[in-house]
């Protein structure tokens, strides 16, 4: 049951019996004792990396686990869930918050924006009440930053950028227009006027170091 | 029965069709380009466009006719599916002044939300909504069912998971025999009209209505038949749809098999 064989599968089409090492993944669920489809596209059948090993290393390795999934012919439907690095653009910017609309989840590019919002005391990790919103984003940022919840329903999603990798990514200066360089922690610089504004910087790690950085390549192209 | 012979000794009916027999499919999936997925679909004369819109945020302003379920917590936990039944105002014989938001369209619209909500994963979407819209073109009797066909087809289109295909058909009874996907004709003149929408696979029931009662002696009969319609449908779509999914993975660069 290699990736090299393609099957195609309907919804409710019954694929296997959920098995100890068989893992419902995207696009299937399990009624009954059995793996269905939920998706029409191809059915893969992908080795399980993530998960597991935190729970018992030893067992993974011998009874290789692995997760049956079906992927469908164009874009899949994503939607920002618990825990996600979501790519957004501030919108607005008070005391209080910030309102942001998602642009991307993960590496997925999203066909609509959902409505975000950072609250003062989810931008930093530290002093958090010594932050003020106006020196961490201005309207028109594009910032990394992390699902906490699914907030209200007349605000949107709950976001925090309290990690270092989180935060401001894009600014442009206020009086140039320019795209700004971060220099420290707190502060951005204007490459054309020198001037430097203040921000919530995230520390961007270059691609090869990790997943996240996934997202900053979606930016840059 | 108004002087027609809606069943004849041949055990043919009007249009020529077989007791058992189902009227004409044919249709297609993705039609349109701006929604996120889409089809059309022909049973006999009755035409009927399906689009799927989302997941995307919820709205709340509303156009008049959608069934739209009020926000309550569990809009928390699940997608709120949003359906809009219109059919045009040329569908019918007698030009119809609105196309949507007459109470025979809200029931329709309710109906489908409920079918629909039966058969989506709703639960991998929580805090969002998905618009279904489907529009009657035509109308020629069975209109409910033509439109759960095609908005099942639309719904696979869009990528959407469900737990199974919602396949609908109906039922009537002339001269004590049962008979399939009756046409408008039959509708008006005939006798009752047993609605099915069953899950394909699964044979579960999704939505089943009676537009008049019948002696339960023919339940059983009416229904079998009713539910050997949705059957046939099945087949009809499965078909359609791995055609344009190989096609559509074919583009992508999917070995066919």
């Amino acid at each position: 049951m290699g990736s090299s064989e393609m099957r195609f599968v309907l919804p409710g089409m019954r694929i296997c019996a959920q098995e100890d090492h068989y893992q419902s993944g995207c696009g299937t669920y399990v009624l009954h004792g059995y793996v269905y489809a939920s998706l029409a596209g191809v059915l893969q059948i992908q080795p399980v990396m993530k998960g597991p090993i935190s729970e018992n290393p030893s067992q993974t390795s011998t009874q290789d686990l692995v997760s049956v999934e079906v992927h469908s012919p164009g874009e899949q439907t994503v939607i920002p869930a618990v825990g996600d690095v979501v790519t957004a653009k501030v919108m607005s910017v008070n005391p209080r918050f910030a309102k942001l609309s998602i642009l991307c989840v993960r590496e997925s590019v999203l066909v609509q924006p959902f409505r975000g919002l950072v609250r003062k005391e989810d931008v930093r990790a530290t002093e958090k009440d010594r932050v003020e919103m106006y020196k961490s984003f201005r309207p028109g940022d594009v910032i990394l930053a992390r699902v906490l919840s699914l907030g209200e329903a007349s605000s949107g999603y709950l976001l925090t950028t309290a990690e270092n990798e989180l935060g401001v990514v894009i600014a442009r200066s206020e009086t140039a227009g320019v795209k700004m360089v971060p220099v420290s922690w707190v502060e951005m610089q204007c490459p054309k006027t020198y001037n430097k504004e203040f921000r919530k910087i995230a520390k961007v790690i270059p691609e090869n170091l990790a997943d996240m950085a996934v997202d900053v390549k979606v930016l840059n192209t | 029965m108004a002087g027609y012979e809606l069943l004849s000794e041949q055990n043919l009916r009007l249009d020529g069709r077989k007791a058992d027999e189902l009227r004409r499919i044919q249709c297609k999936l993705g039609v349109f380009g701006q929604a996120d997925g889409s089809a059309y679909l022909e049973q006999g004369n009755t035409k009927v466009l399906a689009a799927v819109y989302g997941p995307h945020e919820i709205y709340r302003h509303g156009a008049g006719g959608a069934s739209r379920p009020t926000l309550t917590a569990t809009s928390n936990e699940q997608a709120v599916i949003n359906c809009q039944y219109s059919a045009a105002v040329f569908s019918s014989g007698e030009r119809k002044r609105r196309p949507r938001g007459d109470r025979k369209s809200q029931e329709m619209s309710m109906h489908l939300r409920q079918t629909f909500q039966a058969a989506i994963k709703t639960e991998l979407y929580p805090r969002s909504q998905i618009d279904i819209y489907v529009e009657i073109l035509q109308a020629d009797g069975g209109n409910y069912c033509a439109c759960v066909n095609a908005a099942t087809l639309a719904l696979i289109d869009a990528g959407i998971p469900m737990k199974d295909y919602v396949c609908a058909c109906t039922a009537s009874l002339m001269n004590d025999r049962p008979v399939v996907d009756i046409n408008n004709l039959e509708s008006t003149t005939g006798g009752p009209e047993l609605t099915v929408a069953v899950m394909a696979k699964s044979g579960e029931i999704v939505l089943l209505e009676m537009s008049q009662r019948f002696h339960v002696d023919h339940l059983e009969k009416v229904m079998d038949l009713a539910m050997e319609g949705c059957q046939n449908i099945y087949h009809i779509l499965d078909k359609e749809v791995r055609a344009h999914v190989s096609k559509r993975g074919s583009l992508l660069g999917w070995e066919a098999t």
